[in-house]
């Protein structure tokens, strides 16, 4: 089975400086992958690069064998930095677009997770508070049966309680097959899901190794090895 | 997907669409019962001539603020629904660039025909009442005489222009918009430069066509009576017609390319 997402060489710059430097590596199915780095280190840039939201400078990014576009965007489930609502729709109109153009978006999924997170449907999304938007964008991404989930800060607004069912969510709504890259700081927070550790540094892989090997190697939890290779 | 990206992007617009053209037919209503209805055309005075100077003055405001609105509307809507953070969702649809091309193209353009149709009935509101349709009876023969159609043929003939001119329109401002996604760090100034600059281009490549086709603006068109008229009408339309399509197709290869190729969503 082809990796479900490999980077080669791939190097993304923004005028003279370097975002991403050759960095090469793939991903297999059925793992919880962190992407970790310091701000500015390129994790953004390599997750837009991988959504076809940037082109890149050089090298390759593929999803499933396949360069970013319509085919590898129907297995990709995104989940970016900022809010990307059109804040005038309602909750329940959000859902019917995700629904429309996702074919395997769950409204059943959707709609179960907004419940327990006591979310009212018909609120506006201009009505909602930061940490709620970021809740209902995380429903959406996440209530589709995905390839490949790729989280942006997924718990970076919400408070320690939301955190854990978020955290619970993103557990249980993957499937073996599938594979979650999530970008964080919130090390410690997420650690204990984690299978693999991409560490990012000023654009360039630094390392790619299991959550089991930085233990036995290292001596380390992640978290903590995070804190002494980007130590400032 | 074409049908879904149009739809969607019809239901964004619409709120706000439907409500300012609908004050826009409330005013023509108001203006036509409260106006137009109480001119008395069998007396013309200096007061009614000047009057009707001045309301159709605030009339051309009002009818070029609604299309100046309908075109900012639709521009804003671009940007916003692919360019800011909606992009984040909008880019990562399964649907490919030139599909998002097409889908605002083609929302774009009926929202254009909307507002055309739209100010055209509120013109037809106004002069359809008795008073006018009679005092316009009287001075019909010479009208038609120096157009060389009859008015209503006339109205439907420039109805159909605007319609045809409003898929440039809509080209134009998704081409300067795209143009403007070249240039990060200043996307908004680059599309607004792109805008004057290629409106500014557009101005000398049709007063050059003009020449060519010997329909120069200003000095013929005041001797034109008749048949002549007519004929300077047909050569005006059909030299803005051939730049019209010219500009046209740049603009779509331009546009087309851009998104196909060309977006980074900082």
């Amino acid at each position: 089975m082809r990796p479900i997402l490999e980077c080669q060489r791939l190097t993304k710059k923004y005028g003279s400086f370097f975002a991403l430097s050759n960095v090469t590596f793939s991903l297999e199915r059925g793992q919880i992958v962190g992407l970790l780095g310091p701000n500015g280190s390129g994790k953004t840039t390599l997750i837009k690069l991988a959504n076809g939201l940037l082109n890149p400078t050089d090298g390759h990014i593929m999803i499933n064998g396949l360069a970013p576009g319509t085919a590898t965007k129907k297995i990709v489930s995104y989940l970016p930095d900022r809010s990307f609502f059109n804040e005038y729709m309602r909750v329940k109109d959000m859902l019917a677009y995700y629904a429309d153009f996702y074919r395997n978006f769950s409204m059943e999924r959707a709609a179960k997770m907004l419940d327990t997170l006591e979310i009212d449907r018909s609120k506006r999304l201009s009505a909602l508070s930061k940490g709620a938007k970021e809740k209902v964008q995380l429903v959406l991404v996440m209530s589709r049966d995905a390839d490949l989930y790729i989280l942006d800060e997924p718990i970076g607004g919400v408070d320690p309680a939301a955190r854990d069912y978020i955290l619970q969510t993103i557990l249980t709504n993957y499937s073996d097959n599938a594979t979650v890259l999530i970008s964080t700081h919130l090390i410690s927070d997420i650690e204990n899901v984690l299978d693999r550790v991409l560490f990012l540094q000023n654009g360039q892989l630094t390392l790619n190794a299991t959550a089991d090997e930085i233990r036995t190697q290292y001596g380390k939890s992640v978290d903590a090895l995070f804190r002494e290779v980007f130590k400032c | 997907m074409l049908g879904k990206l149009i739809k969607y992007d019809l239901q964004a617009a619409s709120r706000i669409f439907i409500l300012i053209h609908g004050i826009y037919i409330l005013i023509c209503l108001a203006a036509r019962f409260f106006y137009m209805d109480k001119l008395n055309f069998d007396n013309p005075t200096e007061l009614l001539v000047t009057s009707l100077a001045l309301f159709m003055i605030l009339y051309i405001v009002l009818i070029s603020a609604l299309g100046i609105f309908t075109s900012l509307q639709i521009a804003f809507r671009f940007y916003k629904n692919l360019f800011s953070r909606e992009g984040y969702l909008s880019w990562t649809l399964p649907v490919s660039g030139v599909q998002h091309l097409w889908g605002k193209l083609i929302s774009g353009y009926i929202l254009l025909v909307i507002d055309a149709t739209v100010i055209a009935a509120g013109i037809l509101i106004l002069v359809t009442g008795k008073n006018v349709t009679d005092a316009y009876s009287v001075i019909a023969d010479s009208v038609t005489n120096e157009l060389g159609m009859t008015i209503s043929s006339f109205g439907l003939f420039v109805y159909l222009f605007v319609l045809v001119s409003c898929i440039s329109s809509v080209v134009m401002i998704y081409f300067c918009i795209a143009v403007g996604q070249l240039f990060p760090g200043h996307r908004v100034l680059c599309a607004i430069a792109a805008y004057f600059i290629t409106s500014f281009v557009i101005q000398i490549f049709s007063l050059l066509l003009m020449a060519l086709m010997g329909c120069f603006p200003g000095y013929e068109f005041y001797q034109s009576k008749g048949a002549a008229m007519t004929v300077y009408m047909s050569k005006l339309f059909l030299a803005s017609a051939i730049l019209m399509l010219l500009i046209l197709v740049i603009q779509y290869i331009a546009t087309h390319y851009i998104m196909k190729k060309k977006i980074d969503l900082l």
